[in-house]
């Protein structure tokens, strides 16, 4: 099903609804993220958009746009390199980098780089797929 | 490697996966006798043992193990 070097290419973008979904359902409305005046006193251009957004378009990527779904995460990881703010279309690249057939894992890399050509995050998810 | 070189890393490897420093595995340990040697750390130990080691078991191999010797023993007949 999956091989070493399979690419997946897909968009997210920040909208009010997610960042709204996400400060109302989890309420970390830590100042960074909803004032911003306090975002831009420490040096950043806007509120800053909690990193665990992007968690979830991993979740999406997984459970919504790989070719199976029976499949679980095992384990996930993710580097946040820069800022992402509110509308910033974000460019999603996943491939895969290793292959555990005895036990039905595989390994992903991915990144996320911004309208600017900017890397936000960049991480690693292993899944499991089940019998 | 003799199996007490295997055995010491594969102990590394487990203290690792499962967060457990006072972890002392012996050939005829089982999942029964590893606290959290659970179905979902199993496939963790599994991939972490395959990465360090540089090799490949198949889903076969993995099922016919009944204890930690005989997966070392599986390891030996493949070159470990």
């Amino acid at each position: 099903m999956f091989k070493v070097g399979d690419e997946f290419n897909s968009k997210f973008k920040i909208s009010k609804d997610i960042y709204d979904g996400f400060v109302n359902i989890f309420n970390d409305k830590n100042p960074m993220h909803v004032d911003l005046d306090f975002a831009k006193n420490h040096g950043y251009s806007g509120i800053v958009m909690h990193g665990n957004i992007l968690n979830g378009f991993i979740s999406h990527f997984i459970g919504e746009q790989l070719p199976v779904k029976n499949i679980i995460i095992l384990s996930q990881n993710i580097k946040f390199n820069n800022p992402v703010y509110l509308n910033d279309l974000l460019q999603f690249n996943a491939s895969v980098f290793e292959i555990y057939e005895s036990v039905n894992v595989i390994n992903f890399k991915f990144k996320f780089i911004n309208q600017k050509n900017i890397t936000a995050a960049k991480g690693k998810v292993q899944i499991k797929k089940l019998d | 490697m003799t199996k007490e070189e295997i055995i010491k890393e594969i102990n590394n490897i487990f203290i690792d996966v499962l967060d457990d420093e006072d972890i002392a595995i012996s050939e005829a340990t089982t999942s029964d006798d590893v606290d959290d040697w659970d179905s979902l750390n199993h496939i963790h130990l599994v991939v972490a043992i395959e990465k360090h080691f540089k090799l490949r078991f198949t889903s076969q191999e993995i099922q016919s193990w009944n204890n930690v010797g005989e997966m070392i023993l599986n390891m030996k007949e493949k070159g470990i």
